[in-house]
């Protein structure tokens, strides 16, 4: 359903995607992993166009772009079938849990205010945020913060929802809930792309895991097997290192 | 102080606070208002990266703060006329004014814009906003409770300058009490009194000021104390 090619991209000169080849089919759940400065953030940002690629395809429903001189236009109609999951949750600071949710059914899309205000309510509800629809994000907890970041993100339907790294600006103690959240989402059979550390999601959630190290994908492979019986070296001491914690 | 002293301060008091109501305070509030107008759209051409554009608004910015704001009253009062352009006082003041602060502002309006986290304006993006929708939505209402200390101080500054109209023969506060002086032979007298009356207004803008950031900046704490310009932060 999601396809990228050959995904090259530079910052000042320092190659940081070196050719990377993507895929999400509907209904996966896809989670990468790997080392820090890897290019993880990158490639999620190249394939919602917040980062223009040096290089590479996208292939999204029957479309197909030159990643490097997709129009305006175009990039707006591929975001709008797309939910991005910040790190740092990023809520519009000027709105409440409840105006977040709606602004880009409202607003972006035209939506009748009583259409809307039912959509937003049920995805609230889904993440357990009714109750403080009309909180202003800086009231809010982390882990409130993210599950409405996540409801403002899965309101208008998209067809796949990017997450980079939803819990890592969290209190180990709120990881819980967003991860449930997750987790629900996942079992609905919502198409997802999660670029996580956290171990535990990627094996007992995601459908897929794809490795990344040094803006290369260095090893993929459904879940079970990847955890199982890891291929190349560097999967196994990376896996190695990060179950120790 | 004597009888005659204390009767001229007295009498003068209404004649000098009475063009200050009528033609200070209207002088100021119009050339602020224009100003606002001005700098906003300074600032936006300039963070949506125009071409062309940009750079005329930079030009713009570079001329009028880098000339005294009483040569640009003069040039637009009595200069202009000689390109046949000919303005009464009250509006080349306005003008004046109102284009000396908007390159000011617009400098203002930029920095509360720059202000607000890019993660702001990705989020908006990716919930399928677009650079209009994006500005109007989040960003610009953002922007203004930063921005607003500093458009207040201006405000405030503007309101002590607009004292510069009286040599373009606007016959606002400043003009009065020059006038008064003259005829009195008090002019330490008279000077002190106009200064107390501008006193007497930029307290009440100070006032309006703290009152309005009570309403203007929203509920949340963190809010506050990330943007608080100018204010002192509470030591905790
Ligand atoms: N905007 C940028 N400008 C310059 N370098 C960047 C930028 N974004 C990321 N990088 C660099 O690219 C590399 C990969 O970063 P990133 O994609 O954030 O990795 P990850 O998310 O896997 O930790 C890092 O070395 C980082 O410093
Ligand atoms: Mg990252």
């Amino acid at each position: 359903m999601l396809e990228v090619k050959n995904i090259h991209k530079s910052f000042a000169g320092v190659p940081v995607l070196k050719g990377i080849d993507f895929k999400v089919e509907k209904g996966e759940v896809v989670a990468i992993i790997g080392p820090s400065g890897s290019g993880k953030t990158t490639l999620l940002r190249c394939i919602s166009f917040l980062e223009k690629a040096d290089d590479g395809r996208i292939i999204f429903d029957e479309y197909e772009h030159e990643m490097k001189n997709v129009s305006r236009h175009d990039i707006k109609k591929l975001r709008m079938q797309m939910g991005f999951v910040f790190q740092s949750f990023n809520l519009f600071r000027n709105m409440t849990a409840f105006q977040n949710v709606m602004e880009g059914l409202t607003t972006a899309r035209g939506m009748e205010k009583e259409k809307a205000k039912k959509i937003a309510d049920a995805v609230l509800e889904k993440v357990g945020m009714s109750e403080r629809a009309d909180y202003y994000p800086d009231e809010l907890s982390g882990g409130q913060q993210q599950r409405v970041a996540i409801a403002r993100a899965i309101a208008p339907g998209p067809q796949v929802i990017l997450f980079d790294e939803p819990t890592s600006a969290l209190d180990p103690e709120l990881t819980g809930e967003v991860l449930d959240v997750m987790k629900k989402l996942a079992s609905e059979g919502t198409t997802m792309v999660v670029v996580t550390h956290e171990m535990s999601f990627a094996r007992e959630v995601a459908s897929r895991v794809v490795f990344m190290e040094g803006g290369v994908v260095v090893e993929e492979g459904k879940s079970k097997e990847f955890f199982a019986n890891p291929k190349e070296e560097r999967t196994k001491q990376f896996l190695k290192r990060t179950m120790r914690n | 102080m004597s009888n005659r002293l204390v009767e001229i301060l007295v009498s003068s008091f209404m004649k000098i606070l009475i063009p200050g109501i009528k033609v200070t305070i209207p002088l100021t509030l119009l050339s602020f208002a224009l100003s606002l107008v001005i700098g906003l759209f300074l600032a936006l051409v300039q963070v949506a990266k125009i071409k062309g554009i940009r750079e005329l608004a930079r030009f713009y910015i570079w001329i009028f703060r880098g000339t005294p704001l009483i040569v640009q009253l003069f040039i637009m009062f009595f200069g202009l006329p000689s390109i046949g352009i000919t303005l009464d006082a009250f509006p080349a003041a306005v003008l004046a004014f109102g284009m000396n602060l908007g390159a000011y502002n617009a400098e203002v309006f930029r920095s509360a814009i720059l202000a607000i986290p890019t993660g702001q304006m990705e989020a908006a993006y990716m919930i399928g906003l677009d650079y209009p929708q994006t500005m109007c939505r989040v960003i610009l209402p953002q922007s203004f409770p930063v921005a607003f200390p500093n458009l207040f101080n201006n405000l405030i500054s503007l309101l002590k300058d607009t004292s510069l109209a009286s040599s373009i023969t606007v016959i606002e506060l400043f003009t009065s009490a020059q006038q008064i002086a003259a005829r009195t032979y008090e002019p330490f007298a008279l000077y002190l009194e106009a200064a107390l009356i501008y006193l007497i207004f930029s307290t009440f803008l100070t006032w309006l000021q703290r009152w309005l950031e009570e309403k203007l900046v929203w509920r949340s704490k963190g809010f506050e104390e990330q943007n608080n310009t100018g204010r002192a932060k509470p030591i905790v």
